[in-house]
């Protein structure tokens, strides 16, 4: 087990599921007995980004910003989970290189698809051009290139995501297996144990 | 000035040491004690000690050094400050699953000589244990003073929802620091051996073995460095409870051998550490109890003698431990439930499986093999989980009004539960999670507690073939008979709760209290 904090950073259009799934991860980890500490992109846009606009500089100081604070928490122990549509790959390396213990999750969908979702009503603004600098309309995004883990979520339920993201983190040693601590014949041993006693 | 008002830790010693300097102030200045100014400032400040510091300020008051009475006060009071200042230990023994009807019979009997003596001594109470009432939810909320919803364990068994997986819950599942942790991190030293749920030990200021949830000696001990010394005393994690079922002799002798290590490696331990906390968890009457409980009842001819003198030996062995320990020291002796005979075990999820709520593939091994048309499924000892959407991996009961219907139906059915071959009740009543649990770790919780009748042993396995059977094991948990025993001291309570003991033990030890500590000091 590596026992230190680290950062999952949620990549991906408007609408495409970071929230959700990210606020699913925070649930999760919690539950494992672990520090989380969710930055949502439009929650931190309302206080540590008061203030900045949709210009490729503005959301580039955004991403340095929640990035720079996943970064205080990944080093004090704390799993932070970052997620922003943060459509430069350049910031998001560079926060990757930053913080170390780094988790890119690519939520993918198609724009077709999200438009036909539009929850927050933004895409049908977007597309009738009363939105400028919109991503994946009016605005760039640049996929991640080798992102640990990539959801698809007009495909993939959000519990499938999550299912991915949690082994994800377990494979590379950053949580816990849920049956910890044991090889398979220890766990054997104590099952066996939990058995004779009438508990199993 | 007042310790209390230097914001100080505010312990008597402090306020008596504080005292002490305005005296010895008063002496130097060759002017008389003004006492009621003392009292004042004391009030001032709501010193928690004002009532026992009261008794000595009245005895100086109007004084100097040239009365005769200061000299022969002073030398009271310096004796009084010379034993509150004395280093104080903690011993802590725990015989898990002793009912204190049992441990009251006996020692009434003069069976336990060194339990008399205890008891003779301070307190001696029947406790209530935790719901659900297993030794890793009872000693986890022990040795946190929390409730389950803070510490995060239910149970030997609990899941996982999402992904919906069964696992064996350990000290990395208990999500808040223990008794023992937050006395090393106040410079305590600290010896701990065999308390449930210490698996995988976690850093103390001194020692800590782990339970019978540690798969062995190797990986048992913290530091590790100590793990040579006691697997050199032959020191065994714990009896092999299936030996109970073939060979109830070589059992026996098996608890014994595993008794009598635990007492050598303590023994070698205490004279090895210069503890301030000392705890060591004898599991072994547990043991015996699951397997032997009804023959002890029946007065069978056989084995109720060796029961008793199994028991007579975990009185020696106390014994023997307190004669490590030194005067003065604060004795604790504890059990976490009671026991009884098993009437019959319950497998609840036969039930629910009949009845339509727990939906199985046909070779299911575990509720992990439920389909989502399961609206509710159920763990050892009777924790029923509702099939909840977005929280279980193939949950499909809306939260909400639907979730809420289910849980009605379910409490009113449970009530209705009858033993096939008796006819007789098994529920006695059902709580719900959220009325027995607070804490963010209620999401684990499960939404109904079934509580049954003394005797029917809640089971949480799957496709038995039967709701009820006459198993193995013929001793199972009672709720109201823990047992406590506190050498010299009074209980502030009539009906002690395990979670009192944390902060009553950190009282004495002089160390703060978390404040979201659930448990009040009660000595």
């Amino acid at each position: 087990m590596k026992d230190m904090g680290f950062t999952v950073w949620f990549t991906g259009l408007s609408g495409s599921g970071k929230t959700t799934i990210a606020e699913l991860l925070q649930e999760q980890l919690i539950r494992r007995g672990l520090k989380v500490e969710l930055l949502d992109g439009d929650v931190v846009r309302q206080n540590l980004s008061k203030g900045l606009g949709f210009s490729k500089e503005d959301r580039d100081t955004n991403i340095r910003r929640i990035g720079f604070v996943c970064g205080l928490l990944t080093r004090n122990g704390v799993v932070a989970i970052g997620a922003a549509i943060s459509p430069y790959k350049a910031i998001r390396d560079e926060n990757r290189r930053q913080i170390g213990n780094f988790v890119e999750v690519y939520m993918s969908c198609p724009l077709e698809v999200l438009a036909e979702r539009d929850v927050k009503g933004l895409y049908r603004k977007a597309l009738a051009g009363e939105l400028k600098n919109f991503t994946g309309v009016s605005d760039p995004y640049e996929p991640p290139e080798n992102p640990e883990v990539v959801c698809e979520t007009d495909k993939e339920t959000p519990e499938e995501c999550l299912r991915k993201i949690l082994t994800k983190l377990e494979e590379m040693g950053y949580i816990a297996p849920d049956r910890r601590d044991y090889t398979p014949e220890e766990e054997k041993k104590i099952e066996e144990r939990l058995r004779a006693l009438g508990y199993l | 000035m007042l310790c209390c008002q230097v914001g100080h830790l505010t312990t008597q010693r402090d306020c008596f040491a504080s005292l002490a300097m305005t005296l010895l102030d008063s002496r130097h200045s060759g002017q008389a004690y003004r006492g009621n100014d003392t009292t004042e400032q004391l009030r001032a400040v709501r010193c928690p000690h004002l009532t026992a510091l009261e008794d000595w300020i009245p005895a100086f008051a109007g004084m100097t050094p040239q009365n005769s009475s200061f000299k022969i006060q002073n030398s009271k009071f310096l004796r009084a400050m010379s034993l509150l200042r004395k280093k104080k230990h903690v011993l802590v023994i725990g015989i898990d699953g002793t009912p204190f009807t049992f441990l009251k019979k006996h020692i009434e009997a003069g069976d336990f000589p060194t339990l008399k003596s205890l008891s003779e001594q301070g307190a001696f109470a029947q406790m209530d244990s935790v719901q659900p009432c297993i030794s890793s939810v009872a000693w986890s909320t022990y040795m946190t003073g929390k409730n389950p919803g803070k510490h995060g364990i239910f149970g030997f068994v609990d899941r996982t929802p999402n992904p919906f997986r069964i696992i064996i819950p350990n000290s990395k599942n208990m999500t808040s620091e223990t008794l023992w942790e937050i006395l090393s991190r106040n410079g305590k030293r600290v010896i701990v051996i065999n308390v449930p749920v210490t698996y995988p030990p976690r850093q103390v200021n001194g020692v800590l073995i782990g339970c019978f949830l540690s798969p062995d000696i190797q990986k048992a001990v913290y530091p590790p460095s100590l793990m040579p010394a006691i697997r050199a005393r032959g020191y065994r994690i714990d009896v092999d409870a299936w030996q109970a079922r073939t060979d109830k002799e070589a059992f026996l002798n098996n608890l014994y051998y595993t008794l009598n290590k635990r007492l050598e490696v303590s023994q070698y331990l205490m004279k090895e550490i210069d503890w301030d906390f000392f705890q060591l968890h004898i599991m072994e009457t547990d043991r015996i109890n699951h397997f032997f409980w009804e023959h002890y009842e029946n007065e069978d001819p056989k084995w109720s003698p060796r029961f008793l003198d199994f028991y007579r030996r975990v009185d020696a062995v106390i014994g023997e431990l307190l004669g490590m320990a030194r005067d003065g020291d604060q004795v604790i002796i504890l059990s976490d439930h009671g026991f009884c005979t098993v009437k019959k075990e319950v497998y609840l999820n036969q039930a629910l499986e009949e009845k339509g709520f727990l939906v199985l593939k046909a070779d299911a091994k575990s509720v992990a093999d439920m389909l989502p048309e399961t609206r509710a499924y159920s763990l050892i000892p009777g924790r029923i989980f509702v099939n909840q959407e977005g929280r279980e991996e193939k949950g499909t009961v809306e939260i909400g009004s639907h979730t809420e219907e289910i849980l009605e139906e379910l409490e009113e059915w449970l009530l209705t539960l009858k033993d096939d071959g008796t006819g007789e009740r098994i529920i006695k009543e059902t709580i719900r999670g959220d009325k027995l649990y607070h804490g963010d770790q209620l999401p684990m919780a499960p939404d109904l507690m079934a509580i049954p009748y003394d005797g029917f042993d809640m089971k949480g396995n799957v496709k038995p073939g039967k709701l009820t059977f006459k198993g193995d094991l013929v001793g199972t948990h009672t709720f109201h008979d823990a047992a406590l025993l506190v050498r010299g001291q009074q209980l502030s309570v009539e009906r002690p709760q395990l979670m009192n003991l944390m902060p009553s033990i950190l009282g004495i030890l002089e160390v703060n209290t978390p404040k979201d500590v659930d448990g009040e000091p009660i000595f």
